[in-house]
């Protein structure tokens, strides 16, 4: 009897840890495994460097962001039930839902938009060279950043309105953003994709000219990143996302109406690699204060993917992709 | 009823003969039925684990479709040029430096030091010296296939039986001719060895960098498909390029087996 007392209390502290650790558990908010990009998504960053602005977090939920390179390795991860959401570009999503992908845009990140006050993505050529027009494109290369990515849609969208057939009477090249610049000036691609900050430095160095940006080539605003989640996370955890989305859009509020600020907490947490005093220049995406996605131009956009590019089987519904409800009122 | 006893024992031995045969293609076999298996059970996204159905009828797309069998015209030609400037240039080098000792002292440390340099690296720098088209992969086809070139025809011909050559010389033999009926017949089996390893090496680098940067090509095929989710389609393009590595190699051995008839290798192929 006695030498049984040491084993039930053991049994019993056992227990009382374990108990603790379950309540502990179960009191914690949902995880949310978020993927996210290198590329435009300062209010996320943001979110990362200065969790002070993101109240919710830790309450409501808590984010372990994982970072990626490439976008169709983030819906991979997803498939593979290693994230619950993350960012990607528009027409990524789009793919996405044609291969049966369960996960729907629940808010934007920037968009494309035309006007003094926002960036847009810009292709260039050399200012003494032979392109003059897109037209004198013809026989020649352009430099993208991946194939079936916004710069590809967007060199083929300029092409086509110029009435040439990309892959036929262009090439469209993949290339990584620093490598454009120099590709282009050594005249190994005639135009080429650049984006902030090559824009700006390329700019800054002369000898490049601008033919058109992203909004011209397709003609208007749209969107260009987009946050997403799982069918099945948002089921789940609803009270979590909208306790994200809060944040991200309270995030988004403070990042522009602190710009200057902001980029400077994000470059301090290493989230961008741009000498500072660059990165503080460079123009911006537009950015909706709400989060709110353009879903009207997403369905031009699904729309061109179909009928001109013939990059989908079937058409997509943009509707049912984009649900906003998680979103604060 | 000795004769029948002869024909019973006669089929199992038949049989026997045919599942010996069919034993080669058993893990093949399995791992198809335990892929299949798994595409159905319905526990793996079809992104992640298409069916052999699915990755069948893409793979009958692309090779009854021109403009995709032209993809595959393209890898083809950059590997095979590469190659075969690397088999040329690297014969040579590799029977320089076993006949000389100038020659193996000025490229040995060369070829030793830069062995384990990942040249796939200078991919960028090979862009920007020969440009984006076929010129720049075909450049670093020819540098990776180089090096197991050179090295297995080095060995090779400093392994050649130095009996060989003395009594070729004693028989009144010119350099040229222990070089042309000694020296290389005598280096052909590891000179075929060096161009297996480097073949595989050369459709390897051929994808890769097209799918780094190229507008044509399998591996640009499979930088589509892969860019819309198309995993199926990915697949199909994989099997495209692993039987065409398989047909490459085994024409290989044939040529090798032909030229090299006194020492046939066992493969696969036979």
């Amino acid at each position: 009897m006695m030498r049984r007392a040491p084993f039930v209390c053991g049994v019993f502290v056992a227990s009382v840890l374990l108990g603790a650790a379950g309540a502990r558990a179960a009191e914690e908010p949902p995880l949310i495994r978020l993927g996210y990009g290198v590329a435009a998504e300062e209010q996320l960053w943001l979110m990362m460097a200065r969790p002070d602005l993101a109240p919710n977090q830790g309450k409501r939920y808590r984010l372990k962001p994982i970072v990626f390179q490439v976008i169709p390795e983030r819906f991979q991860a997803y498939v593979a039930g290693e994230l619950d959401g993350g960012t990607a570009p528009g027409l990524s999503v789009i793919f996405a839902r044609a291969q049966g992908v369960d996960v729907k845009a629940v808010a934007s990140i920037c968009q494309e938009a035309a006007g003094k006050d926002w960036f847009s993505t810009t292709y260039m050529a050399k200012d003494d060279g032979p392109i003059k027009t897109v037209k004198d494109l013809k026989g020649g290369t352009i430099a993208v950043v991946g194939i079936k990515t916004a710069t590809d849609l967007w060199a083929r969208a300029a092409l086509l309105r110029a009435g040439l057939v990309p892959d036929k009477d262009v090439k469209l090249v993949p290339m990584a953003f620093p490598a454009v610049g120099p590709a282009v000036r050594s005249d190994k691609v005639g135009m080429g994709t650049f984006v902030e900050p090559f824009y700006s430095a390329e700019k800054a160095k002369g000898g490049l000219r601008p033919l058109f940006t992203a909004v011209e080539a397709v003609g208007y605003d749209h969107e260009l990143l987009d946050l997403f989640f799982g069918e099945k996370f948002l089921k789940a955890h609803p009270d979590a996302v909208r306790g994200f989305l809060a944040d991200y859009v309270a995030a988004t509020g403070y990042y522009l109406a602190n710009r200057e600020k902001a980029r400077r907490d994000i470059h301090k947490a290493g989230f961008v690699r741009t000498p500072l005093e660059i990165y503080l220049k460079n123009a911006d995406w537009r950015r909706d204060f709400h989060g709110r996605v353009d879903v009207a131009s997403l369905k031009k956009l699904a729309a061109f993917m179909l009928e001109k590019l013939n990059w989908l089987e079937k058409p997509v519904n943009v509707d049912e992709m984009v649900d906003q409800s998680f979103l604060p009122r | 009823m000795a004769g029948a006893a002869g024909r019973v024992s006669g089929r199992p031995r038949a049989l026997l003969r045919v599942l010996a045969g069919l034993r080669r293609y058993a893990l093949p076999a399995l791992a198809l039925i335990a892929w299949e298996l798994l595409a159905r059970s319905g526990r793996f996204s079809p992104i992640l684990f298409p069916s052999l159905v699915n990755i069948a009828r893409e793979f009958g797309g692309l090779v009854t479709h021109g403009d995709r069998l032209a993809e595959a015209w393209y890898s083809l030609y950059r590997a095979l040029g590469g190659f075969a400037l690397a088999a040329a240039a690297g014969v040579l080098i590799g029977t320089l430096m076993g006949r000389s000792t100038l020659a193996a002292g000025l490229f040995e440390p060369l070829f030793s030091g830069t062995y384990p340099v990942p040249k796939i690296a200078l991919f960028p720098l090979f862009v920007f010296v020969f440009g984006i088209g076929s010129l720049s992969k075909v450049a670093l086809v020819f540098l990776e296939c180089l090096y197991p070139i050179v090295i297995n025809t080095y060995y090779g011909t400093r392994a050649v039986n130095r009996v060989l050559v003395w009594s070729a010389r004693n028989m009144g033999a010119t350099p040229g001719q222990i070089l042309r009926k000694v020296v290389v017949p005598a280096t052909a089996p590891f000179i075929f060895a060096g161009f297996r390893v480097a073949l595989p090496i050369a459709m390897i680098v051929v994808i890769i960098t097209e799918m780094i940067g190229s507008a044509d090509g399998l591996g640009y095929m499979v930088i589509y498909a892969f860019a819309s989710f198309q995993t199926a389609r990915v697949l199909a393009a994989v099997v495209a390029i692993a039987l065409l590595g398989l047909a490459l190699d085994g024409i290989l051995v044939a040529v090798r087996n032909r030229l090299v008839f006194w020492e046939k290798l066992e493969s696969y192929y036979a």
